[in-house]
Protein backbone atom coordinates (compact mmCIF):
# COMPACT_ATOMS: atom_id res chain seq x y z
CA UNK A 1 0.00 0.00 0.00
CA UNK A 2 2.95 2.26 -0.26
CA UNK A 3 2.20 2.98 -3.84
CA UNK A 4 0.00 6.08 -4.15
CA UNK A 5 -1.43 4.80 -7.47
CA UNK A 6 -2.68 1.68 -5.72
CA UNK A 7 -4.39 3.82 -3.08
CA UNK A 8 -5.97 5.95 -5.75
CA UNK A 9 -7.30 2.99 -7.66
CA UNK A 10 -8.67 1.42 -4.46
CA UNK A 11 -10.43 4.67 -3.64
CA UNK A 12 -11.88 4.78 -7.13
CA UNK A 13 -13.19 1.19 -6.86
CA UNK A 14 -14.77 1.79 -3.46
CA UNK A 15 -16.43 5.02 -4.43
CA UNK A 16 -17.69 3.37 -7.61
CA UNK A 17 -19.18 0.50 -5.60
CA UNK A 18 -20.83 2.92 -3.19
CA UNK A 19 -22.35 4.86 -6.05
CA UNK A 20 -23.58 1.60 -7.62
CA UNK A 21 -25.32 0.44 -4.44
CA UNK A 22 -26.82 3.86 -3.99
CA UNK A 23 -28.24 4.04 -7.50
CA UNK A 24 -29.17 0.38 -8.06
CA UNK A 25 -32.60 0.44 -6.26
CA UNK A 26 -33.73 3.03 -8.79
CA UNK A 27 -33.18 0.65 -11.67
CA UNK A 28 -34.33 -2.54 -9.99
CA UNK A 29 -37.96 -3.51 -10.29
CA UNK A 30 -38.58 -3.52 -6.57
CA UNK A 31 -41.89 -1.86 -5.73
CA UNK A 32 -43.42 -0.77 -2.50
CA UNK A 33 -45.29 -3.55 -0.73
CA UNK A 34 -48.94 -3.19 0.07
CA UNK A 35 -48.49 -3.08 3.86
CA UNK A 36 -46.26 -0.04 3.81
CA UNK A 37 -48.54 1.48 1.18
CA UNK A 38 -51.61 1.43 3.36
CA UNK A 39 -49.70 2.29 6.52
CA UNK A 40 -48.66 5.52 4.85
CA UNK A 41 -52.26 6.44 4.04
CA UNK A 42 -53.39 8.23 7.18
CA UNK A 43 -55.21 11.25 5.84
CA UNK A 44 -58.98 11.13 6.03
CA UNK A 45 -60.82 10.64 2.77
CA UNK A 46 -63.92 12.59 1.83
CA UNK A 47 -66.63 9.91 1.95
CA UNK A 48 -68.76 11.55 -0.73
CA UNK A 49 -65.91 11.66 -3.26
CA UNK A 50 -64.58 8.10 -3.06
CA UNK A 51 -66.13 7.09 -6.36
CA UNK A 52 -67.52 9.14 -9.23
CA UNK A 53 -70.89 7.52 -8.88
CA UNK A 54 -73.44 9.19 -6.64
CA UNK A 55 -74.45 6.69 -4.02
CA UNK A 56 -78.06 6.70 -2.88
CA UNK A 57 -78.58 6.52 0.86
CA UNK A 58 -80.73 3.45 1.53
CA UNK A 59 -84.11 3.89 3.13
CA UNK A 60 -85.12 2.41 6.45
CA UNK A 61 -81.97 3.34 8.33
CA UNK A 62 -81.27 5.05 11.64
CA UNK A 63 -78.27 6.89 13.00
CA UNK A 64 -76.35 4.82 15.52
CA UNK A 65 -75.93 6.19 19.03
CA UNK A 66 -72.15 5.94 18.94
CA UNK A 67 -69.37 6.76 16.50
CA UNK A 68 -66.93 4.54 14.66
CA UNK A 69 -63.35 5.56 13.82
CA UNK A 70 -64.68 7.70 10.94
CA UNK A 71 -67.49 9.48 12.73
CA UNK A 72 -71.23 8.89 12.72
CA UNK A 73 -72.70 5.89 10.96
CA UNK A 74 -76.05 4.37 10.16
CA UNK A 75 -77.62 1.00 10.74
CA UNK A 76 -80.77 -0.75 9.58
CA UNK A 77 -83.97 0.11 11.44
CA UNK A 78 -85.87 -2.70 13.13
CA UNK A 79 -89.21 -1.40 14.34
CA UNK A 80 -90.90 -1.15 10.95
CA UNK A 81 -89.81 -4.72 10.17
CA UNK A 82 -91.80 -6.12 13.07
CA UNK A 83 -95.25 -7.01 11.83
CA UNK A 84 -97.29 -6.26 14.93
CA UNK A 85 -95.43 -3.27 16.30
CA UNK A 86 -96.38 -1.36 18.52
CA UNK A 87 -96.51 -4.02 21.19
CA UNK A 88 -98.59 -1.79 23.41
CA UNK A 89 -101.57 -2.13 21.07
CA UNK A 90 -102.18 -5.52 22.71
CA UNK A 91 -100.01 -5.34 25.82
CA UNK A 92 -101.86 -2.72 27.80
CA UNK A 93 -104.12 -2.61 30.80
CA UNK A 94 -107.25 -3.54 28.86
CA UNK A 95 -108.44 -7.10 28.49
CA UNK A 96 -107.51 -8.79 25.26
CA UNK A 97 -110.65 -9.68 23.34
CA UNK A 98 -109.37 -11.05 20.04
CA UNK A 99 -110.72 -14.20 18.49
CA UNK A 100 -107.29 -15.39 17.20
CA UNK A 101 -105.44 -14.47 20.37
CA UNK A 102 -104.14 -18.00 20.77
CA UNK A 103 -102.46 -17.80 17.35
CA UNK A 104 -100.69 -14.54 18.02
CA UNK A 105 -99.63 -15.21 21.57
CA UNK A 106 -95.96 -15.66 20.62
CA UNK A 107 -96.17 -19.37 21.37
CA UNK A 108 -94.15 -19.98 18.17
CA UNK A 109 -91.10 -18.21 19.56
CA UNK A 110 -88.45 -20.57 20.89
CA UNK A 111 -85.80 -18.96 22.98
CA UNK A 112 -82.42 -20.63 22.39
CA UNK A 113 -80.29 -17.89 23.87
CA UNK A 114 -77.96 -17.83 26.80
CA UNK A 115 -76.63 -20.49 29.12
CA UNK A 116 -78.19 -23.95 28.81
CA UNK A 117 -78.67 -24.27 32.55
CA UNK A 118 -79.84 -20.74 32.94
CA UNK A 119 -81.42 -19.59 29.67
CA UNK A 120 -82.77 -16.13 28.98
CA UNK A 121 -86.45 -15.47 29.43
CA UNK A 122 -88.66 -12.93 27.68
CA UNK A 123 -88.25 -10.34 30.37
CA UNK A 124 -84.48 -10.52 30.39
CA UNK A 125 -84.64 -8.23 27.35
CA UNK A 126 -88.24 -7.05 27.02
CA UNK A 127 -89.38 -4.26 29.24
CA UNK A 128 -92.25 -5.38 31.46
CA UNK A 129 -93.43 -1.88 32.25
CA UNK A 130 -93.14 -0.25 28.85
CA UNK A 131 -93.81 -2.96 26.29
CA UNK A 132 -92.57 -0.96 23.29
CA UNK A 133 -89.04 -0.96 24.62
CA UNK A 134 -86.28 -3.30 25.70
CA UNK A 135 -84.56 -3.05 29.03
CA UNK A 136 -80.95 -3.67 30.05
CA UNK A 137 -79.83 -5.39 33.20
CA UNK A 138 -79.27 -2.02 34.79
CA UNK A 139 -82.79 -0.92 33.93
CA UNK A 140 -82.05 1.41 30.99
CA UNK A 141 -84.82 1.56 28.41
CA UNK A 142 -83.62 0.73 24.91
CA UNK A 143 -85.36 1.41 21.62
CA UNK A 144 -85.86 -1.70 19.46
CA UNK A 145 -84.04 0.06 16.60
CA UNK A 146 -80.94 0.35 18.75
CA UNK A 147 -80.86 -3.30 19.74
CA UNK A 148 -77.04 -3.36 19.44
CA UNK A 149 -76.91 -1.58 22.80
CA UNK A 150 -78.95 -4.43 24.22
CA UNK A 151 -76.81 -7.23 22.70
CA UNK A 152 -73.63 -5.36 23.60
CA UNK A 153 -74.23 -5.89 27.31
CA UNK A 154 -72.98 -9.47 27.07
CA UNK A 155 -71.51 -9.54 23.58
CA UNK A 156 -69.30 -6.53 24.12
CA UNK A 157 -66.45 -7.98 22.05
CA UNK A 158 -68.75 -8.44 19.10
CA UNK A 159 -70.13 -4.95 19.62
CA UNK A 160 -66.66 -3.47 19.56
CA UNK A 161 -65.88 -5.37 16.36
CA UNK A 162 -69.21 -4.35 14.88
CA UNK A 163 -68.54 -0.67 15.49
CA UNK A 164 -65.09 -0.98 13.94
CA UNK A 165 -66.14 -3.18 11.03
CA UNK A 166 -64.75 -6.65 11.76
CA UNK A 167 -68.16 -8.08 12.69
CA UNK A 168 -71.24 -7.69 10.53
CA UNK A 169 -71.14 -6.02 7.16
CA UNK A 170 -71.98 -2.94 5.18
CA UNK A 171 -75.22 -2.67 3.26
CA UNK A 172 -74.56 -2.76 -0.52
CA UNK A 173 -71.95 0.03 -0.68
CA UNK A 174 -68.36 0.15 0.52
CA UNK A 175 -68.14 3.84 -0.40
CA UNK A 176 -70.21 6.78 0.75
CA UNK A 177 -71.94 7.06 4.10
CA UNK A 178 -71.34 4.04 6.28
CA UNK A 179 -74.51 1.96 6.58
CA UNK A 180 -74.13 -1.38 8.33
CA UNK A 181 -76.45 -4.25 9.16
CA UNK A 182 -77.98 -4.20 12.60
CA UNK A 183 -77.56 -7.21 14.93
CA UNK A 184 -81.12 -8.26 14.26
CA UNK A 185 -80.71 -8.00 10.46
CA UNK A 186 -78.75 -11.25 10.48
CA UNK A 187 -79.38 -12.85 13.88
CA UNK A 188 -82.73 -13.92 15.17
CA UNK A 189 -82.66 -12.35 18.65
CA UNK A 190 -84.53 -15.30 20.14
CA UNK A 191 -82.11 -17.92 18.81
CA UNK A 192 -79.10 -16.01 17.53
CA UNK A 193 -76.90 -18.90 16.43
CA UNK A 194 -77.10 -19.66 12.70
CA UNK A 195 -78.87 -22.89 11.96
CA UNK A 196 -77.22 -25.91 10.42
CA UNK A 197 -78.24 -26.35 6.82
CA UNK A 198 -77.19 -27.78 3.49
CA UNK A 199 -74.55 -25.90 1.49
CA UNK A 200 -75.82 -24.25 -1.68
CA UNK A 201 -73.26 -25.88 -3.96
CA UNK A 202 -69.86 -27.57 -3.82
CA UNK A 203 -66.30 -26.65 -4.75
CA UNK A 204 -64.16 -28.26 -7.41
CA UNK A 205 -60.86 -29.64 -5.95
CA UNK A 206 -57.75 -27.53 -6.43
CA UNK A 207 -55.69 -30.00 -8.39
CA UNK B 1 -36.64 -10.04 -72.76
CA UNK B 2 -40.29 -9.76 -73.75
CA UNK B 3 -40.82 -13.47 -73.77
CA UNK B 4 -39.21 -13.73 -70.34
CA UNK B 5 -41.64 -11.18 -68.95
CA UNK B 6 -44.58 -13.10 -70.28
CA UNK B 7 -43.42 -16.32 -68.71
CA UNK B 8 -42.53 -14.89 -65.32
CA UNK B 9 -45.15 -13.32 -63.12
CA UNK B 10 -43.42 -10.57 -61.23
CA UNK B 11 -43.90 -9.97 -57.49
CA UNK B 12 -46.22 -7.00 -57.90
CA UNK B 13 -48.74 -8.71 -60.11
CA UNK B 14 -48.66 -11.85 -58.01
CA UNK B 15 -49.53 -9.90 -54.88
CA UNK B 16 -52.26 -8.03 -56.70
CA UNK B 17 -53.77 -11.26 -57.85
CA UNK B 18 -53.48 -12.85 -54.43
CA UNK B 19 -55.13 -9.87 -52.77
CA UNK B 20 -58.07 -9.80 -55.12
CA UNK B 21 -58.46 -13.57 -54.77
CA UNK B 22 -58.51 -13.19 -51.02
CA UNK B 23 -61.19 -10.52 -51.23
CA UNK B 24 -63.32 -12.65 -53.55
CA UNK B 25 -62.79 -15.67 -51.32
CA UNK B 26 -63.58 -13.70 -48.21
CA UNK B 27 -66.81 -12.38 -49.60
CA UNK B 28 -67.74 -15.85 -50.76
CA UNK B 29 -67.22 -17.20 -47.27
CA UNK B 30 -69.22 -14.42 -45.66
CA UNK B 31 -72.04 -14.78 -48.15
CA UNK B 32 -72.01 -18.48 -47.43
CA UNK B 33 -72.13 -17.86 -43.72
CA UNK B 34 -74.90 -15.39 -44.13
CA UNK B 35 -76.86 -17.89 -46.11
CA UNK B 36 -76.62 -20.36 -43.27
CA UNK B 37 -77.61 -17.68 -40.78
CA UNK B 38 -74.46 -18.19 -38.75
CA UNK B 39 -73.71 -14.55 -38.31
CA UNK B 40 -77.21 -13.20 -38.45
CA UNK B 41 -77.26 -9.93 -40.34
CA UNK B 42 -74.52 -8.30 -42.34
CA UNK B 43 -74.58 -5.55 -39.73
CA UNK B 44 -73.58 -8.01 -37.06
CA UNK B 45 -70.88 -9.37 -39.33
CA UNK B 46 -69.50 -5.91 -39.99
CA UNK B 47 -69.35 -5.18 -36.28
CA UNK B 48 -67.76 -8.49 -35.46
CA UNK B 49 -65.20 -7.91 -38.21
CA UNK B 50 -64.28 -4.49 -36.80
CA UNK B 51 -63.97 -6.01 -33.36
CA UNK B 52 -61.01 -8.06 -34.59
CA UNK B 53 -59.04 -4.91 -35.29
CA UNK B 54 -59.52 -3.03 -32.07
CA UNK B 55 -56.60 -2.13 -29.86
CA UNK B 56 -55.56 -3.38 -26.46
CA UNK B 57 -57.80 -1.90 -23.78
CA UNK B 58 -55.01 0.11 -22.21
CA UNK B 59 -54.02 1.67 -25.52
CA UNK B 60 -57.50 2.72 -26.49
CA UNK B 61 -58.65 6.31 -26.09
CA UNK B 62 -61.95 6.86 -24.31
CA UNK B 63 -63.65 7.46 -27.67
CA UNK B 64 -62.38 4.12 -28.97
CA UNK B 65 -63.53 2.39 -25.80
CA UNK B 66 -66.99 3.88 -26.21
CA UNK B 67 -67.08 2.67 -29.80
CA UNK B 68 -66.20 -0.92 -28.96
CA UNK B 69 -68.62 -0.90 -26.04
CA UNK B 70 -71.46 0.27 -28.25
CA UNK B 71 -70.52 -2.44 -30.78
CA UNK B 72 -70.55 -5.12 -28.09
CA UNK B 73 -73.87 -3.91 -26.74
CA UNK B 74 -75.40 -3.96 -30.22
CA UNK B 75 -73.98 -7.42 -30.87
CA UNK B 76 -75.54 -8.73 -27.67
CA UNK B 77 -78.83 -7.27 -28.79
CA UNK B 78 -78.58 -8.75 -32.29
CA UNK B 79 -77.24 -12.17 -31.37
CA UNK B 80 -78.92 -12.96 -28.08
CA UNK B 81 -81.64 -10.30 -27.96
CA UNK B 82 -80.58 -9.03 -24.55
CA UNK B 83 -79.94 -5.44 -23.55
CA UNK B 84 -76.67 -5.20 -21.69
CA UNK B 85 -74.93 -2.16 -20.30
CA UNK B 86 -71.16 -2.46 -20.58
CA UNK B 87 -69.24 0.29 -18.82
CA UNK B 88 -65.60 1.26 -18.77
CA UNK B 89 -65.48 3.07 -15.44
CA UNK B 90 -61.91 4.07 -14.67
CA UNK B 91 -60.28 3.38 -11.31
CA UNK B 92 -60.93 6.13 -8.78
CA UNK B 93 -58.05 8.00 -7.24
CA UNK B 94 -56.86 7.10 -3.76
CA UNK B 95 -58.50 3.68 -3.89
CA UNK B 96 -56.74 0.36 -3.34
CA UNK B 97 -59.07 -2.53 -2.78
CA UNK B 98 -58.42 -4.96 0.01
CA UNK B 99 -60.27 -7.99 1.26
CA UNK B 100 -60.38 -9.89 4.52
CA UNK B 101 -61.88 -13.28 5.24
CA UNK B 102 -62.93 -14.27 8.74
CA UNK B 103 -62.02 -17.93 9.17
CA UNK B 104 -63.91 -18.12 12.46
CA UNK B 105 -67.16 -16.79 11.04
CA UNK B 106 -67.44 -18.73 7.78
CA UNK B 107 -69.86 -21.61 8.18
CA UNK B 108 -69.50 -23.10 4.71
CA UNK B 109 -72.97 -22.33 3.37
CA UNK B 110 -71.44 -21.48 -0.04
CA UNK B 111 -73.90 -18.68 -0.75
CA UNK B 112 -70.96 -16.61 -1.97
CA UNK B 113 -70.00 -19.16 -4.62
CA UNK B 114 -73.51 -19.18 -6.00
CA UNK B 115 -73.76 -15.38 -6.00
CA UNK B 116 -70.38 -15.06 -7.71
CA UNK B 117 -71.28 -17.44 -10.53
CA UNK B 118 -74.48 -15.51 -11.13
CA UNK B 119 -72.97 -12.04 -10.93
CA UNK B 120 -69.98 -12.72 -13.13
CA UNK B 121 -71.79 -14.66 -15.89
CA UNK B 122 -69.58 -17.70 -15.40
CA UNK B 123 -70.10 -20.78 -17.54
CA UNK B 124 -72.64 -23.13 -15.97
CA UNK B 125 -71.84 -26.15 -18.14
CA UNK B 126 -68.29 -26.74 -16.89
CA UNK B 127 -69.22 -25.74 -13.31
CA UNK B 128 -66.54 -23.05 -13.21
CA UNK B 129 -66.33 -21.08 -9.97
CA UNK B 130 -64.05 -18.23 -8.93
CA UNK B 131 -64.49 -18.91 -5.23
CA UNK B 132 -63.84 -22.21 -3.55
CA UNK B 133 -64.70 -23.03 0.03
CA UNK B 134 -62.83 -25.82 1.79
CA UNK B 135 -63.84 -27.68 4.87
CA UNK B 136 -60.77 -28.14 6.99
CA UNK B 137 -60.05 -29.86 10.24
CA UNK B 138 -58.69 -27.83 13.11
CA UNK B 139 -54.96 -27.60 12.72
CA UNK B 140 -54.85 -27.78 8.94
CA UNK B 141 -53.33 -24.74 7.33
CA UNK B 142 -53.30 -25.02 3.56
CA UNK B 143 -56.56 -25.29 1.60
CA UNK B 144 -55.20 -28.07 -0.60
CA UNK B 145 -55.55 -30.33 2.44
CA UNK B 146 -59.21 -29.34 2.76
CA UNK B 147 -62.31 -30.98 1.36
CA UNK B 148 -64.30 -29.00 -1.18
CA UNK B 149 -66.94 -31.56 -2.04
CA UNK B 150 -68.47 -31.89 1.39
CA UNK B 151 -72.05 -33.03 1.34
CA UNK B 152 -73.64 -32.77 4.73
CA UNK B 153 -75.23 -30.15 6.90
CA UNK B 154 -72.85 -27.30 7.73
CA UNK B 155 -71.19 -26.16 9.94
CA UNK B 156 -69.73 -29.49 11.01
CA UNK B 157 -68.24 -29.84 14.44
CA UNK B 158 -64.45 -29.78 14.68
CA UNK B 159 -64.09 -28.13 11.29
CA UNK B 160 -63.56 -24.67 9.93
CA UNK B 161 -64.11 -23.24 6.48
CA UNK B 162 -61.66 -21.40 4.30
CA UNK B 163 -62.44 -19.55 1.10
CA UNK B 164 -59.97 -19.22 -1.74
CA UNK B 165 -60.24 -16.93 -4.74
CA UNK B 166 -57.97 -14.60 -6.68
CA UNK B 167 -55.99 -12.66 -4.08
CA UNK B 168 -55.28 -9.67 -6.36
CA UNK B 169 -51.57 -9.71 -5.60
CA UNK B 170 -49.71 -6.45 -5.50
CA UNK B 171 -46.81 -8.27 -7.18
CA UNK B 172 -48.76 -10.64 -9.41
CA UNK B 173 -46.84 -13.56 -10.97
CA UNK B 174 -49.60 -14.14 -13.53
CA UNK B 175 -48.98 -10.72 -15.05
CA UNK B 176 -45.29 -11.48 -15.49
CA UNK B 177 -46.09 -14.80 -17.17
CA UNK B 178 -48.47 -13.41 -19.78
CA UNK B 179 -46.77 -13.34 -23.21
CA UNK B 180 -49.30 -10.96 -24.78
CA UNK B 181 -49.71 -8.47 -21.91
CA UNK B 182 -53.37 -9.38 -21.85
CA UNK B 183 -53.47 -9.27 -18.06
CA UNK B 184 -52.30 -6.44 -15.84
CA UNK B 185 -52.82 -4.79 -12.49
CA UNK B 186 -55.06 -1.73 -12.50
CA UNK B 187 -54.11 1.31 -10.38
CA UNK B 188 -56.79 0.38 -7.83
CA UNK B 189 -55.13 -2.98 -7.34
CA UNK B 190 -57.43 -5.25 -9.34
CA UNK B 191 -55.73 -7.71 -11.68
CA UNK B 192 -57.78 -7.80 -14.86
CA UNK B 193 -57.77 -9.61 -18.21
CA UNK B 194 -58.43 -8.10 -21.63
CA UNK B 195 -60.37 -11.06 -22.98
CA UNK B 196 -59.74 -10.04 -26.59
CA UNK B 197 -55.97 -10.11 -26.16
CA UNK B 198 -55.78 -13.38 -24.28
CA UNK B 199 -54.51 -16.18 -26.49
CA UNK B 200 -55.42 -18.91 -24.04
CA UNK B 201 -51.92 -20.22 -23.42
CA UNK B 202 -52.68 -20.68 -19.70
CA UNK B 203 -49.19 -19.61 -18.61
CA UNK B 204 -50.82 -17.39 -15.99
CA UNK B 205 -52.77 -20.34 -14.66
CA UNK B 206 -49.50 -22.21 -14.16
CA UNK B 207 -47.82 -19.16 -12.64
CA UNK B 208 -50.52 -18.49 -10.05
CA UNK B 209 -49.66 -20.13 -6.71
CA UNK B 210 -53.20 -19.64 -5.42
CA UNK B 211 -55.21 -21.50 -8.08
CA UNK B 212 -56.92 -18.20 -8.85
CA UNK B 213 -57.42 -18.37 -12.62
CA UNK B 214 -59.99 -20.19 -14.69
CA UNK B 215 -59.91 -21.32 -18.29
CA UNK B 216 -62.90 -21.53 -20.61
CA UNK B 217 -62.71 -25.02 -22.05
CA UNK B 218 -65.97 -24.55 -23.88
CA UNK B 219 -68.17 -21.71 -25.03
CA UNK B 220 -69.71 -20.37 -21.81
CA UNK B 221 -73.33 -21.31 -21.47
CA UNK B 222 -75.59 -19.19 -19.33
CA UNK B 223 -79.39 -19.31 -19.26
CA UNK B 224 -80.58 -16.14 -20.99
CA UNK B 225 -82.68 -14.89 -18.10
CA UNK B 226 -79.82 -15.34 -15.63
CA UNK B 227 -77.34 -13.08 -17.44
CA UNK B 228 -76.26 -10.08 -15.38
CA UNK B 229 -76.97 -7.06 -17.56
CA UNK B 230 -74.78 -4.56 -15.73
CA UNK B 231 -71.35 -5.40 -17.09
CA UNK B 232 -67.84 -4.05 -17.24
CA UNK B 233 -65.43 -4.35 -20.16
CA UNK B 234 -62.81 -5.95 -17.91
CA UNK B 235 -65.29 -7.82 -15.79
CA UNK B 236 -68.33 -9.93 -16.47
CA UNK B 237 -68.98 -9.20 -20.15
CA UNK B 238 -69.49 -12.23 -22.36
CA UNK B 239 -66.44 -14.38 -22.96
CA UNK B 240 -65.71 -17.00 -25.58
CA UNK B 241 -64.05 -20.38 -25.57
CA UNK B 242 -60.32 -20.56 -25.02
CA UNK B 243 -59.55 -17.59 -22.81
CA UNK B 244 -58.69 -16.99 -19.20
CA UNK B 245 -60.93 -15.32 -16.73
CA UNK B 246 -60.68 -14.59 -13.05
CA UNK B 247 -62.16 -12.87 -10.05
CA UNK B 248 -62.03 -9.10 -10.53
CA UNK B 249 -63.46 -8.11 -7.13
CA UNK B 250 -66.66 -7.63 -9.16
CA UNK B 251 -65.11 -4.66 -10.99
CA UNK B 252 -68.53 -3.72 -12.37
CA UNK B 253 -69.79 -3.29 -8.82
CA UNK B 254 -66.76 -2.14 -6.84
CA UNK B 255 -65.89 0.72 -9.18
CA UNK B 256 -69.37 2.09 -8.62
CA UNK B 257 -68.98 1.95 -4.85
CA UNK B 258 -70.77 -1.33 -4.27
CA UNK B 259 -69.41 -4.27 -2.32
CA UNK B 260 -68.63 -7.42 -4.27
CA UNK B 261 -71.33 -10.02 -4.86
CA UNK B 262 -69.74 -12.49 -2.44
CA UNK B 263 -69.69 -9.94 0.37
CA UNK B 264 -73.31 -9.07 -0.25
CA UNK B 265 -74.34 -12.73 -0.33
CA UNK B 266 -72.42 -13.85 2.75
CA UNK B 267 -75.01 -14.68 5.43
CA UNK B 268 -72.52 -14.63 8.31
CA UNK B 269 -70.55 -11.47 7.51
CA UNK B 270 -67.29 -13.35 7.23
CA UNK B 271 -66.15 -11.25 4.29
CA UNK B 272 -64.86 -7.68 4.59
CA UNK B 273 -64.18 -5.53 1.56
CA UNK B 274 -62.99 -1.95 1.40
CA UNK B 275 -60.47 0.70 0.55
CA UNK B 276 -57.03 0.11 2.02
CA UNK B 277 -56.08 3.76 1.63
CA UNK B 278 -58.99 4.98 3.73
CA UNK B 279 -57.86 4.97 7.39
CA UNK B 280 -61.48 4.72 8.57
CA UNK B 281 -62.48 1.74 6.45
CA UNK B 282 -63.50 -1.65 7.83
CA UNK B 283 -60.63 -3.43 6.16
CA UNK B 284 -58.15 -1.13 7.87
CA UNK B 285 -59.84 -1.80 11.21
CA UNK B 286 -59.42 -5.54 10.65
CA UNK B 287 -55.77 -5.19 9.66
CA UNK B 288 -54.99 -3.01 12.64
CA UNK B 289 -56.99 -4.82 15.33
CA UNK B 290 -57.18 -8.48 14.37
CA UNK B 291 -54.76 -11.33 13.99
CA UNK B 292 -54.33 -11.52 10.24
CA UNK B 293 -52.31 -13.71 7.94
CA UNK B 294 -51.93 -14.20 4.25
CA UNK B 295 -51.62 -17.41 2.31
CA UNK B 296 -48.10 -18.27 1.12
CA UNK B 297 -46.79 -14.90 2.14
CA UNK B 298 -43.21 -16.14 1.73
CA UNK B 299 -43.60 -16.19 -2.05
CA UNK B 300 -43.48 -12.41 -2.14
CA UNK B 301 -46.61 -12.05 -4.23
CA UNK B 302 -47.98 -9.57 -1.71
CA UNK B 303 -51.67 -10.53 -1.92
CA UNK B 304 -54.34 -8.04 -0.89
CA UNK B 305 -56.42 -10.78 0.73
CA UNK B 306 -56.04 -11.44 4.44
CA UNK B 307 -57.43 -14.18 6.63
CA UNK B 308 -58.30 -13.25 10.17
CA UNK B 309 -59.70 -14.81 13.31
CA UNK B 310 -61.92 -13.31 15.95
Amino acid sequence: MKNPICKKSLFCIFSGLLLFFYVSPVFSNQQEDVTSKFKKAVTKIDKSKQVDNTIPVPKNIIKATMEYQGGLFYTEARKNQIKRFKCSTCHNNKKVLISNAADISHADIKVVHGDKKNPLTCNTCHNENDRDFLVTGKGTKIDLDHAYNMCGQCHFRQKKDWIGGAHGKRVTYWAGERVVKNCTSCHNPHSPRFEKRWPTTYSVPLK
Amino acid sequence: MDSDKKKKIDRRTFLKGAASAAIVGGTAVTVGCEGKGLLGSSEAFAMEFTEYFKKHYRLMTQAERDQTVSRLEKLAKLKQNITVNIDTTQPAENVLYGYAFNVTRCEGYMECVQACVKENNIDRKSNTQYIRIFEMEHGQMSPDQGEGKYFHMVPKEGHFYMGVQCFQCENPPCVKACPTKATWKEPDGIVVVDYDWCIGCRYCMAACPYWGRRFNWNQPQIPKDEITKEQHYLGNRSRVRGMMEKCTFCIQRSRKGKVTACVEACPTGARVFGNLLDPDSEIRFVLENKKVYRLKEDLGTDPKFWYFID
